[in-house]
């Protein structure tokens, strides 16, 4: 459609329109658009006319356009007349979809009052003008017999750019007699059905695209119907081998559909069951609606595998047919017609193993390999092979043992073998084996290299240097050994760089070795150990300890993983080892094998492994557990022969001290007791006054501290005092002891030790504690030191030297006292309290008390009266005797008895 | 509404003229103007097609009508078109052949008719009954589409004698009788027709094609 006739639509429409509007005199709105819900294309202008209705409130210069509330300006307006106005907008993608026209006097209040009457707009929809389908293609495929009614045919419906218009798809076809149109379901696609498949008829298809902006037409698709024909490929395809012809097979088949549907063409390809690819026959040497075809220049004994499909014979008609199933045929045998591939394997210096395998060429099953070696005299031997049927087929190569030679000493050993089969033999292959060493003359292949690349293990080098007068390499061989199976292959004397061919595995490490041939005779080869593909590997290296661990260090070792589970070069090792949450790791080269870890903690668990490293990753090792010792090895020992050797020492010097102290020891230990039968009273000093008159200038300076006994009413020097713990341990441990005699049961149980703690100065008296005497030093004034004492002043002791037991009042001159105020015996002590020496106090309260003691003596009269339990003994030694007795007073619990001892 | 309402008119006047270049358009696709050799060959194979389905059809109706099939076969009735093609140049044997197969078809349809009576709806002679009469009509179009192409200026030929008569009601064993005749008929003149066709084209296309190289 026109612009023109669009326009002329327009007009008529709009004359129409205004035609019918007063019909409609109360109609509510004022204003009118035409045309009403347009569909426009984009890229085209759109014109649309507003006009006022029923009114003459406005005219139409208060008519404007509002497109996406932005008013269009004037100057796309056009006026038709005093009541209408026509806009014309250019159409884009983003012009807006609704268009509206209104009306605006603001002097008119009802234009103001009723403004929505004064208001119209319409809604634009946006498209695209179908686009042409392009590339219809059409297809009948077979069923059964028949060419199937059905014809399914695909397009490329062009980009699909209007969103708001829906594009419907029609596809037709022409045939004699009919036309049939079908609605497609995709835009891209649709089936048409016929009664029959119309053979032989000229079809005419084309699709029709149509949406509200108008259609488009594909070209059209005018083909006899053979054109659009897909049979199925040939059945019962069969191969057959004839004998006399070792190097064909004769192809039959049966065609899908007769002749007078299609005819047909065929096409053929076949290949080895080897080869992965197929082989094509070309088509010139195809003839039309054959039904059998010989291939030809096959392999001997080798089989084939044949496909055969067919399309129609006329060009450029139909569509190839799928391949057929396989038809599948083994070509009779041949001769040999290349040698066996002969290589031999070093054992050691004087033994190979000689090997080879099928020529290449065998053209059938071989069946045996004649072997002849020449060492000074020729020898030959035949090696017959058992090969199973599905030798031939497989592609795995055999290799076959011919066996273990030896190397004579400085002659060269040529070896001759010959592949024979059903047919005939095969050529000679040599070989040539130098005596040992001299192969070492030829100097081997340079700088060999080797990479993995597309998966096939590259190999590259240099030419061996061709000494002055040297043979030419005529050809490599290149020997691959993973340490089970050993393989080669040869390659042309000038060729540097090559890949392997044989099947290598992922992971596994291949030494590869070059070696030269001069004529068959075998260079000195060069290796390289190399990997088709590395990978990490499969395990960890186990780790130990070798011996025991330290208190601070550990010695690990571990082995090399064995090579079948490296898959890869190990770059280096890591050890691990931790205790607890901390983890340590030390990096080590990939030849180390065993490692000291140092500055361990003593007495601590830990775990330790091994990692494993090559370039695609690691892999840890087992862990192993161990505990440092708490102590070093001899190291207890040590402190055993250490205290040993003190203890002994110590018992050593013990002794020497008692060997040579023995009689201080023993006059402490077991003093000599004087037999009390033997004693008598009397004066062995000078005459020592009882009561000395001190000088009272000497008493702050050698008194210091009084301790007074509430009970004993006992004061003690502070000198003195010192001696106290082990003196009071000692008592109060031997609490009960009574010395000799300690028990009796005449005696009654006596205080051994005074009560009060001022008793230290009756330590001294433990030794030479005598039951059956008291000693007492009656000096005038406790703690004053002897020397103070005036030297012509001697003290004056007294001494009972009689075994008869004591008398109550002279063991114990308190008792009167005690049964006096017997509930105060046992009171705790009061707290000591000191006193000055210069205390006038203190010192006369000693005074005091040694006078009361002095009268009570007096008073008191001799009898039995056992103290209370635990009495406590005065032990007095012989130093108390000598140092202290002279130094003061001792604080005894015997009181002196004044009576029965004063001196006379 | 009332827009709608008036443009009624010019909307059937515009659809009858679209149906009328739609039709005219039809006739011209139903012969497109082909090149003489490749139109006939085609005419040809769809020939040879339709005879090897007719000698199909024949056996399979032969396979379905009993013991006493090949007896129905052997006897020849009246009132079944002649196979043999009539006329003396190409032109009116082209017609003789377009007037057979618009006799035949009718026949074709009775003996449908007939045989839905005795076979069931799915057996293979009904389909191979309706494959071989959908062919004809096929065929009957591309001969005629070959006469108006070699022949442009001839009216366009109508079945000689009027209308096919076909036999009046009959028994089952004339039914069968009759279905196998028009059968063999039919074959027949295939056979012939397919011999017509190829003259027709080695005399009429070797010599349009000379006249194209002259002029």
């Amino acid at each position: 459609m026109t612009a023109y006739h669009r326009g002329l639509l327009h007009v008529l429409a709009w004359v129409c329109l205004a035609s019918s509007l007063p019909a409609s005199a109360e109609h509510e709105y004022h204003v009118m658009v035409v045309p009403q819900s347009p569909v426009v294309e984009i890229g085209s202008n759109f014109t649309a006319t507003c006009m006022l209705i029923n009114t003459s409130e406005a005219t139409a210069d208060d008519l404007y356009w509002i497109s996406s509330r932005s008013v269009i300006p004037k100057e796309q307006y056009t006026k038709i007349s005093g009541s209408a106005v026509n806009v014309t907008i250019t159409i884009t993608r983003d012009t807006p979809q609704w268009l509206l026209c209104k009306c605006r006097k603001p002097s008119s209040p009802y234009i103001t009052i009723h403004e929505g009457k004064f208001v119209h707009g319409i809604l634009l929809r946006k498209g695209y003008h179908p686009e042409k389908p392009e590339n219809l293609s059409c297809v009948a495929i077979q069923e059964k017999d028949l060419i199937s009614p059905n014809i399914t045919c695909v397009w490329e419906p062009g980009i699909y750019r209007s969103q708001d218009l829906k594009t419907k798809y029609t596809l037709c076809v022409t045939l004699p007699g009919e036309t049939q149109k079908v609605e497609a379901k995709q835009n891209n696609s649709a089936q048409i059905t016929f009664q029959i498949f119309p053979n032989h008829v000229e079809l005419d298809f084309w699709v029709e695209a149509e949406n509200m902006l108008g259609k488009a037409e594909s070209e059209h698709l005018i083909a006899e119907a053979d054109w659009f024909v897909k049979t199925n490929p040939p059945s019962d395809v069969k191969a057959i081998s004839e004998k006399q012809f070792p190097t064909s097979l004769l192809i039959k088949w049966i065609r899908p559909i007769a002749k007078e549907y299609v005819t047909l063409m065929y096409q053929i390809r076949y290949r080895s069951n080897r080869s992965p690819s197929w082989r094509n026959v070309p088509p010139v040497d195809i003839a039309k609606e054959i039904e059998s075809f010989r291939l030809q220049e096959l392999q001997p004994d080798t089989v084939y595998v044949i496909q055969v499909r067919c399309k129609s014979a006329r060009e450029g008609y139909g569509y190839w047919s799928s391949w057929s199933a396989n038809a599948t045929a083994r070509t009779p045998e041949d001769i040999p017609k290349s040698e066996p591939d002969l290589w031999r394997i070093s054992r050691n210096e004087r033994e190979v193993l000689l090997v080879c395998k099928d020529p290449v060429l065998s053209n059938g099953k071989i069946r045996s390999f004649n072997t002849s070696v020449r060492r000074g005299k020729a020898s030959s031997s035949t090696t017959s092979v058992n090969r199973s049927d599905s030798d031939g087929s497989s592609s795995k190569i055999v290799i076959t043992i011919l066996g273990l030679i030896d190397l004579p000493k400085r002659e060269t050993v040529y070896v001759e073998v010959v592949a024979i089969n059903s047919v005939g033999k095969s050529p000679k292959a040599r070989l040539e084996i130098p005596a040992h060493g001299a192969a070492h003359e030829r100097s081997p292949a340079e700088g060999l290299k080797s990479w993995s690349q597309s998966g096939q293990l590259w190999l590259e080098w240099q030419p061996p240097k061709v000494t002055a007068g040297g043979d030419a390499v005529t050809e490599y061989v290149v020997e691959w050994d993973d340490g089970l199976q050993i393989d080669w292959q040869r390659e042309r004397g000038n060729t540097t760089r090559t890949a392997i061919r044989g099947s290598l595995e992922k992971f596994k490490r291949y030494t590869i070795s070059v070696y030269s041939l001069y004529s068959g005779s075998i260079g000195t080869p060069v290796s390289v150990e190399d990997f088709l593909e590395q990978g990490v590997p499969s395990e960890g290296p186990s780790v130990k300890l070798n011996g025991t661990p330290g208190t601070h260090e550990a010695q690990l070792v571990w082995k090399e993983i064995p090579q079948d589970k490296q898959h890869g070069f190990i770059t280096n090792y890591t050890i691990f080892y931790s205790a607890g949450t901390e983890e340590h790791a030390i990096p080590v080269p990939n030849d180390t094998y065993s490692y000291p870890l140092r500055s361990l903690s003593s007495d601590t668990k830990y775990e330790a492994w091994i990692s494993a490293s090559t370039i695609r990753g690691s892999v840890n090792g087992t862990k192993h557990s161990f505990s440092t010792l708490k102590y070093a090895p001899g190291e207890i020992e040590g402190i055993v022969v250490g205290v040993c050797l003190g203890f002994l020492f110590i018992v050593l010097l013990a002794v020497l001290i008692c060997i040579y102290k023995r009689d201080i020891i023993k006059k402490n230990f077991w003093p000599q007791i004087p037999n009390p039968g033997n004693s008598s009273i009397g004066t062995w000093s000078p005459d020592f006054p009882s009561k000395a008159d001190t000088p009272k200038e000497n008493a702050p300076a050698d008194v210091s501290v009084v301790e007074v006994d509430l009970l004993d009413r006992k004061s003690v020097f502070e000198e003195d005092k010192a001696c106290l713990p082990l003196k009071k341990d000692k008592y109060l441990s031997e609490e009960h002891s009574s010395g000799i005699g300690g028990s009796s049961c005449m005696s009654s149980p006596r205080q051994s030790v005074s009560d009060s703690d001022e008793g230290g100065d009756s330590s001294e008296t433990t030794a030479s504690t005598v039951q059956y005497s008291s000693v007492v030093a009656c000096s005038g004034y406790k703690g004053q030191t002897p020397s103070s004492l005036p030297k012509t002043q001697q003290p004056t002791f007294f001494r009972s030297e009689s075994t008869q037991p004591l008398l109550d009042f002279e063991e114990n001159p308190d008792i009167p006292r005690q049964e006096n105020s017997r509930q105060f015996g046992r009171l705790p002590r009061n707290p000591s309290f000191r006193h000055s020496p210069t205390s006038e106090d203190s010192s006369n309260s000693a005074d005091v008390n040694q006078l009361e003691m002095e009268d009570r003596g007096g008073m008191e009269s001799l009898s039995f009266c056992p103290v209370e339990e635990g009495p406590q003994q005065t032990i007095p030694t012989e130093e108390s005797q000598s140092s202290d007795w002279q130094q003061g007073v001792p604080v005894c619990s015997y009181m002196p008895q004044l009576g029965g001892y004063r001196p006379q | 509404m009332y827009f709608q309402q008036s443009m009624e008119p010019v909307t059937t006047l515009l659809s009858l003229l679209l149906v009328m270049a739609v039709d005219s358009t039809r006739s011209v696709t139903l012969c497109r103007n082909q090149q003489c050799g490749n139109f006939l060959q085609q005419t040809l194979k769809l020939t040879r097609l339709i005879h090897k389905e007719s000698v199909d059809l024949i056996k399979i109706y032969k396979t379905t009508q009993g013991d006493m099939s090949e007896l129905f076969c052997k006897i020849s009735i009246n009132n079944v078109p002649d196979p043999n093609i009539s006329g003396l140049d190409p032109s009116e044997r082209i017609v003789s052949i377009y007037s057979h197969i618009q006799a035949f078809l009718p026949h074709f349809k009775r003996v449908y008719e007939q045989q839905t009576d005795l076979q069931l709806p799915t057996n293979t002679l009904m389909t191979e009954l309706t494959r071989v009469s959908n062919r004809s009509s096929s065929l009957a179009a591309m001969v005629n589409c070959i006469y108006q192409s070699l022949f442009p200026n001839m009216p366009v030929p109508e079945p000689a004698g009027g209308p096919t008569s076909l036999p009046p009601s009959q028994n089952i064993f004339q039914q069968k009788v009759y279905g196998c005749v028009v059968l063999k008929r039919y074959k027949e003149f295939l056979s012939n027709a397919a011999r017509e066709l190829r003259t027709v084209k080695t005399q009429v296309c070797k010599k349009r094609t000379q006249m194209n190289v002259l002029s």
